[in-house]
Protein backbone atom coordinates (compact mmCIF):
# COMPACT_ATOMS: atom_id res chain seq x y z
CA UNK A 1 0.00 0.00 0.00
CA UNK A 2 1.30 3.39 -0.89
CA UNK A 3 0.25 6.99 -0.75
CA UNK A 4 0.51 6.98 -4.55
CA UNK A 5 -2.36 4.52 -4.86
CA UNK A 6 -4.61 6.76 -2.77
CA UNK A 7 -3.43 9.78 -4.70
CA UNK A 8 -4.41 8.07 -7.96
CA UNK A 9 -7.83 7.02 -6.71
CA UNK A 10 -8.61 10.50 -5.41
CA UNK A 11 -7.40 12.22 -8.58
CA UNK A 12 -9.58 9.83 -10.57
CA UNK A 13 -12.61 10.53 -8.41
CA UNK A 14 -12.10 14.30 -8.31
CA UNK A 15 -10.63 15.21 -11.71
CA UNK A 16 -11.36 18.93 -11.24
CA UNK A 17 -9.72 19.13 -7.81
CA UNK A 18 -7.59 22.17 -7.08
CA UNK A 19 -5.60 20.14 -4.58
CA UNK A 20 -5.21 16.43 -3.84
CA UNK A 21 -2.65 15.65 -1.19
CA UNK A 22 -1.99 12.35 0.53
CA UNK A 23 0.29 12.37 3.56
CA UNK A 24 1.71 9.13 4.94
CA UNK A 25 1.22 9.32 8.72
CA UNK A 26 3.23 6.20 9.41
CA UNK A 27 3.06 2.45 9.36
CA UNK A 28 2.14 2.35 5.68
CA UNK A 29 -1.57 2.29 6.55
CA UNK A 30 -2.14 5.58 8.37
CA UNK A 31 -2.89 8.43 6.01
CA UNK A 32 -4.13 11.97 5.88
CA UNK A 33 -5.83 13.22 2.73
CA UNK A 34 -6.51 16.81 1.79
CA UNK A 35 -8.78 17.46 -1.14
CA UNK A 36 -10.06 20.79 -2.43
CA UNK A 37 -12.57 20.27 -5.22
CA UNK A 38 -15.73 21.80 -6.70
CA UNK A 39 -17.45 18.47 -5.96
CA UNK A 40 -17.71 19.58 -2.34
CA UNK A 41 -19.35 22.93 -2.97
CA UNK A 42 -22.59 23.22 -1.05
CA UNK A 43 -22.18 19.86 0.72
CA UNK A 44 -22.09 19.32 4.47
CA UNK A 45 -18.89 17.95 5.96
CA UNK A 46 -20.59 14.58 6.38
CA UNK A 47 -21.44 14.46 2.68
CA UNK A 48 -17.94 15.61 1.74
CA UNK A 49 -16.28 12.91 3.81
CA UNK A 50 -18.64 10.27 2.44
CA UNK A 51 -17.41 11.12 -1.07
CA UNK A 52 -13.84 10.51 0.11
CA UNK A 53 -14.81 7.19 1.69
CA UNK A 54 -16.56 6.18 -1.54
CA UNK A 55 -13.48 7.02 -3.62
CA UNK A 56 -11.29 4.96 -1.29
CA UNK A 57 -13.67 2.03 -0.96
CA UNK A 58 -11.26 -0.56 -2.40
CA UNK A 59 -8.31 0.17 -0.12
CA UNK A 60 -10.73 0.27 2.82
CA UNK A 61 -12.18 -3.10 1.98
CA UNK A 62 -8.84 -4.82 1.42
CA UNK A 63 -7.50 -3.45 4.70
CA UNK A 64 -4.85 -1.20 3.16
CA UNK A 65 -6.06 1.76 5.18
CA UNK A 66 -6.07 1.40 8.91
CA UNK A 67 -6.51 5.03 9.82
CA UNK A 68 -7.48 8.03 7.76
CA UNK A 69 -7.66 11.72 8.51
CA UNK A 70 -9.78 13.66 6.06
CA UNK A 71 -9.65 17.34 5.25
CA UNK A 72 -11.99 18.52 2.51
CA UNK A 73 -12.82 21.91 1.05
CA UNK A 74 -15.03 23.15 -1.70
CA UNK A 75 -13.68 25.68 -4.15
CA UNK A 76 -16.16 28.39 -3.23
CA UNK A 77 -15.59 28.16 0.53
CA UNK B 1 -21.59 10.42 36.04
CA UNK B 2 -21.19 6.81 35.02
CA UNK B 3 -24.15 4.58 34.59
CA UNK B 4 -23.94 1.25 32.87
CA UNK B 5 -27.12 0.03 31.32
CA UNK B 6 -27.21 -3.38 29.74
CA UNK B 7 -29.87 -3.79 27.10
CA UNK B 8 -30.70 -7.44 27.18
CA UNK B 9 -34.04 -7.94 25.52
CA UNK B 10 -34.51 -9.82 22.30
CA UNK B 11 -33.94 -6.85 19.98
CA UNK B 12 -31.26 -7.17 17.32
CA UNK B 13 -28.15 -5.00 17.38
CA UNK B 14 -29.58 -2.91 14.59
CA UNK B 15 -32.71 -2.10 16.60
CA UNK B 16 -30.72 -1.48 19.75
CA UNK B 17 -28.28 0.83 18.00
CA UNK B 18 -31.14 2.76 16.43
CA UNK B 19 -32.83 2.92 19.83
CA UNK B 20 -29.76 4.45 21.47
CA UNK B 21 -29.34 6.93 18.59
CA UNK B 22 -32.99 7.99 18.78
CA UNK B 23 -33.21 7.98 22.56
CA UNK B 24 -30.11 10.00 23.48
CA UNK B 25 -29.18 13.64 23.00
CA UNK B 26 -25.56 12.95 22.10
CA UNK B 27 -24.23 9.48 21.27
CA UNK B 28 -20.57 8.63 20.82
CA UNK B 29 -19.84 5.24 19.28
CA UNK B 30 -16.26 4.64 20.28
CA UNK B 31 -13.52 2.07 20.74
CA UNK B 32 -13.45 1.43 24.46
CA UNK B 33 -15.28 3.48 27.08
CA UNK B 34 -14.69 7.02 28.38
CA UNK B 35 -12.79 5.46 31.31
CA UNK B 36 -10.79 3.09 29.11
CA UNK B 37 -10.32 4.60 25.67
CA UNK B 38 -8.84 2.17 23.14
CA UNK B 39 -8.21 4.46 20.17
CA UNK B 40 -6.70 7.88 19.57
CA UNK B 41 -9.52 9.02 17.30
CA UNK B 42 -12.16 8.04 19.82
CA UNK B 43 -10.18 10.06 22.37
CA UNK B 44 -10.18 13.09 20.06
CA UNK B 45 -13.94 12.99 19.57
CA UNK B 46 -14.57 12.41 23.28
CA UNK B 47 -12.28 15.31 24.20
CA UNK B 48 -14.08 17.72 21.89
CA UNK B 49 -17.48 16.68 23.26
CA UNK B 50 -16.27 16.97 26.84
CA UNK B 51 -14.85 20.45 26.26
CA UNK B 52 -18.13 21.49 24.66
CA UNK B 53 -20.01 20.28 27.74
CA UNK B 54 -22.05 17.66 25.91
CA UNK B 55 -24.22 15.10 27.70
CA UNK B 56 -22.48 12.05 26.24
CA UNK B 57 -23.94 8.59 25.87
CA UNK B 58 -21.02 6.32 24.97
CA UNK B 59 -21.27 2.95 23.24
CA UNK B 60 -18.24 0.64 23.00
CA UNK B 61 -18.13 -0.96 19.55
CA UNK B 62 -15.29 -3.31 20.50
CA UNK B 63 -17.58 -5.59 22.48
CA UNK B 64 -18.70 -7.31 19.30
CA UNK B 65 -17.58 -6.83 15.67
CA UNK B 66 -21.23 -6.99 14.68
CA UNK B 67 -22.04 -3.74 16.48
CA UNK B 68 -19.65 -1.87 14.22
CA UNK B 69 -20.99 -3.52 11.06
CA UNK B 70 -24.59 -2.78 11.95
CA UNK B 71 -23.76 0.79 12.91
CA UNK B 72 -21.99 1.49 9.61
CA UNK B 73 -24.93 -0.01 7.74
CA UNK B 74 -27.27 2.42 9.53
CA UNK B 75 -25.10 5.52 9.25
CA UNK B 76 -23.33 4.97 5.93
CA UNK B 77 -20.13 5.93 7.73
CA UNK B 78 -17.33 3.35 7.69
CA UNK B 79 -15.14 4.47 10.58
CA UNK B 80 -15.22 4.80 14.36
CA UNK B 81 -15.81 7.10 16.22
CA UNK B 82 -19.24 8.33 15.15
CA UNK B 83 -21.07 11.16 16.88
CA UNK B 84 -24.83 11.62 16.68
CA UNK B 85 -26.77 14.60 18.01
CA UNK B 86 -30.54 14.20 18.33
CA UNK B 87 -30.52 11.22 16.00
CA UNK B 88 -28.42 12.81 13.28
CA UNK B 89 -24.87 11.81 12.33
CA UNK B 90 -22.58 14.78 12.94
CA UNK B 91 -19.31 13.12 11.99
CA UNK B 92 -16.15 11.41 13.14
CA UNK B 93 -13.12 12.78 14.98
CA UNK B 94 -11.94 15.08 12.19
CA UNK B 95 -15.31 16.78 11.75
CA UNK B 96 -16.09 17.08 15.46
CA UNK B 97 -12.67 18.60 16.20
CA UNK B 98 -13.05 20.95 13.27
CA UNK B 99 -16.49 21.98 14.53
CA UNK B 100 -15.08 22.60 17.99
CA UNK B 101 -12.41 24.86 16.52
CA UNK B 102 -14.94 26.95 14.61
CA UNK B 103 -17.49 27.09 17.44
CA UNK B 104 -20.02 25.07 15.44
CA UNK B 105 -20.03 22.22 17.93
CA UNK B 106 -21.36 24.32 20.80
CA UNK B 107 -23.70 26.06 18.38
CA UNK B 108 -25.11 22.73 17.16
CA UNK B 109 -25.57 21.51 20.74
CA UNK B 110 -27.30 24.77 21.67
CA UNK B 111 -29.54 24.65 18.61
CA UNK B 112 -30.55 21.03 19.10
CA UNK B 113 -30.55 20.62 22.88
CA UNK B 114 -31.36 24.10 24.10
CA UNK B 115 -29.33 26.85 25.74
CA UNK B 116 -28.98 25.04 29.04
CA UNK B 117 -27.66 21.79 27.55
CA UNK B 118 -24.50 22.28 29.59
CA UNK B 119 -26.43 21.37 32.75
CA UNK B 120 -26.63 17.80 31.48
CA UNK B 121 -22.91 17.44 30.75
CA UNK B 122 -21.27 14.20 31.70
CA UNK B 123 -20.98 10.68 30.46
CA UNK B 124 -22.91 7.49 30.70
CA UNK B 125 -22.16 4.22 29.01
CA UNK B 126 -24.63 1.94 27.28
CA UNK B 127 -23.52 -1.66 26.94
CA UNK B 128 -25.04 -3.38 23.93
CA UNK B 129 -25.52 -7.10 24.32
CA UNK B 130 -27.12 -9.24 21.67
CA UNK B 131 -30.45 -10.56 22.86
Amino acid sequence: MSAERLQGLLEGAFPDAAEVRVIDRGGGDHFEVRVTAPDFDGLSRIQQHKLIYAALDDPWKDGSIHELRINTKGTTQ
Amino acid sequence: MTDETATNDAATYSEKIQGVIDGSDVVLFMKGTPDAIMCGNSERALGALRRAGAPITAVDVLLDMQIRDELSAISGWPTIPQVFVKGELVGGADIVEDMERTGELEQTLTDKLGENYWDGRGENTVVLVEG
